[in-house]
Parts: structure tokens; sequence; C-alpha cells
């Protein structure tokens, strides 16, 4: 009696392959995969919330365009983001600089505290702003380090930069964030 | 590497909760306020994070597939349009270059037409041989055209140019 065959889930990297030999559900696939994550990432970054379909759409889009020039130096994921940051910096530049971040109804919380959630829901708010207010790389280091727990190495080679410098960046974001958090 | 350093390298791991502190760590982050702040921070980047909106992905995969086949669509006609130019441009050079000359619309032909060096006043041509030996005595007389007062004063001016010389030399 043989075994039966384990279905594995196929990896980011055999997707790729298959989407580039024709398999449109590989795409469909992929985009399952990461389109939640790529969409709290662009809200951290300072995307408004009604903006996040058409912002993560783009942003997919740009990457199955080009999907050749993922290596696998850096995740899927991380060179995801990466487009992301370059669709969320074009959309920032469309509307000259004029985007404001609100604090959203459906941010505010409902829960037994009103009062200390909708303290919580301001600070978290605060946070996003200053993020948003960050230079580009530092933001998006801090993001993939904090958010997505990726390494130096793997920012680095998502970023185009080098692991020493993707570490400065980080240390920077940080403290320029405790100052507005204190 | 300094301790806070290490802290912080540590800290995404943790607070995506695939590790725990040490003993030392959790000392360390007790004692250390900058690092504590850090870490607030972490864990706030965290709960930003899991506060974000939800997408629907099977909306976005079919956004994105079928702006991807519009695309590639308008790619195909791109290179049907540009294939079909170039081959009627291709056919249009041959035809004008394998073509009867006869065929060519009509133009004045130009005639190239060499002055004969040894006439260089055309008009002489139509004379009659008497009339040229005519007019080459004429060219031959002195002063032709000139009248005899003329030929006169002229001589007169050589004399007194003589004169005038003989003068001089004593």
């Amino acid at each position: 009696m043989s075994a039966s065959p384990v279905l594995e889930t196929p990896s980011d990297h055999e997707l790729a392959s298959a989407y580039r030999a024709g398999d449109e559900r590989a795409a469909a696939e992929l985009v399952r995969r990461h389109a939640p994550a790529l969409g709290r990432y662009l809200y951290s970054s300072g995307a408004l919330p009604d903006e996040i379909d058409d912002l993560a759409q783009e942003t997919l889009f740009r990457a199955f365009r080009r999907l050749d020039s993922w290596r696998g130096e850096a995740s899927f994921r991380s060179w995801l983001f990466a487009i992301g940051g370059n669709v969320l910096r074009d959309e920032f530049r469309r509307h000259k600089g004029r985007r404001v971040l609100s604090l959203q109804d459906r941010d505010l919380p409902d829960r037994a505290d009103p009062h200390a959630d909708l303290a919580a829901a301001e600070a978290e708010e605060g946070l996003r702003r200053g993020i948003a207010a960050l230079p580009r790389l530092q933001r998006e280091v801090f993001l993939l380090r904090t958010q997505q727990g990726s390494g130096y190495a793997e920012i680095a080679a998502a970023l185009g930069t080098t692991p020493g410098a993707a570490r400065v960046h980080y240390h920077h974001a940080v403290k320029r964030l405790k100052e507005l958090v204190r | 590497m300094s301790d806070c350093e290490r802290l912080s390298d540590r800290m995404p791991e943790v607070a995506r909760q695939r590790a725990a502190w040490t003993a030392e760590e959790a000392a360390h982050l007790a004692s250390c306020a900058d690092c504590r702040a850090e870490w607030e921070l972490v864990l706030a980047a965290r709960r930003l994070e899991a506060r974000g909106p939800t997408v629907d992905p099977t909306a976005i995969a079919a956004a994105v597939q079928r702006r991807l086949a519009t695309e590639r669509t308008a790619g195909r006609r791109n290179r049907w349009f540009w294939a079909t130019g170039a081959a009627a441009a291709a056919a249009a050079i041959a035809f004008a270059v394998t073509r009867e000359p006869a065929a060519r619309p009509d133009v004045a032909p130009v005639v190239a037409v060499e002055a004969d060096p040894l006439v260089p006043l055309p008009e002489l041509e139509g004379l009659e041989t008497a009339q040229l030996d005519t007019l080459l005595q004429a060219l031959d007389g002195p002063f032709a055209g000139a009248s005899a007062a003329d030929s006169a004063s002229v001589d007169d001016s050589d004399a007194e140019l003589d004169q005038l010389l003989a003068t001089w030399e004593g």
C-alpha cells in the first residue's frame, strides 16, 4: 500500500515560476497570500483607508508586470512592499503632499472603556502620522523590521541598500519615533 | 555589540511571539529606559499593523488579472500595428527601388552645356567672314572708335611729357 501523496503548499518562487509559465491561478494565489499584509503595510505607511484597495491593486499589478526582476534575494513579500512604497510615493506626489491622515470613524474602538481605547487609538494614529512623516528608507526599514520581522540583510536586498545602512536607518527611525511618542 | 543593540535585534522576534526574553534580557529591559521605549514602539507598530484595514484578496486578484490581460491584449495589438506598418513601409521601399525608370514622372531633362573656351563672345558666331574681318581690322587700328580729336590730344600729351622729362634731365 503506497502512502498518499502529501500536498505541499507551493513556495512563492514556485508560484512565480508557474505564473511566468502562463498559470494565471498562480498569480491569484500570490495575491491571496500577500494582499492582506500589503494592505496593512500601506495603511501603516500613511495611506488613507479608502485608498488601500486601489493602492494594493496598483502595487500587485506593477509587481506582476516586472516579476522577472524578482530574483529571490529578498522574500516576495519584502520585494512587494518595496514596490508598495514606490506606489505610495507616486500617490503622494500626485496629490502634491496635500494628503492628510485622519482618524476614521471605523478606527474608533467600541469596547468597555471607550475613553481608554480612544486614547490608545489616538496614540496609534499619532504613531502612524509619525511613521508617515519619516524619510522613505527609514519608514520602510522600520515597518519591515517591526511588522514583518525581517532581518537587515533581507531588508537591504528588498530596498537596494546594505545591511549596515538598513540598521542605521532603523535606529534613526526609532530615535525620531521615540521623541514623537514621549 | 552592546546589550541594548542585542536586545534591539531581538525585539521583532519577541514581539511576533516567535521567541521570548531570557531572564538576562528581561532584567536589562527592566533597568534600561531607552530599551523600554524602543520596545514600546515595536509593540505599538505591531498593534498598528493589526488594526490595519482588511482588503479583499479575491477582488484584488480579479482586478489585477483583468488589468494584466488588458495590457497583454494591448501589447499584442501594438505589436501587430507596428509589424503591419513595418511590412507596408518595406513593401513601399521595395516598389520604389525596383520599378521601371520610364514610370518616373516627367521631369525636364537636364542637359549639360559646355561653353567653347575659344569663343568667349558667342554673339560673334552669327557674323559672316567678311563682317568678322572688318571687325578685326577695326580692332587692330590705333584707338579704334576714337575720334581724330581724341587722338591728337593724346599725341599732344605725349609730346608734353617728353618735353617735361627733357627739362628734368637737364
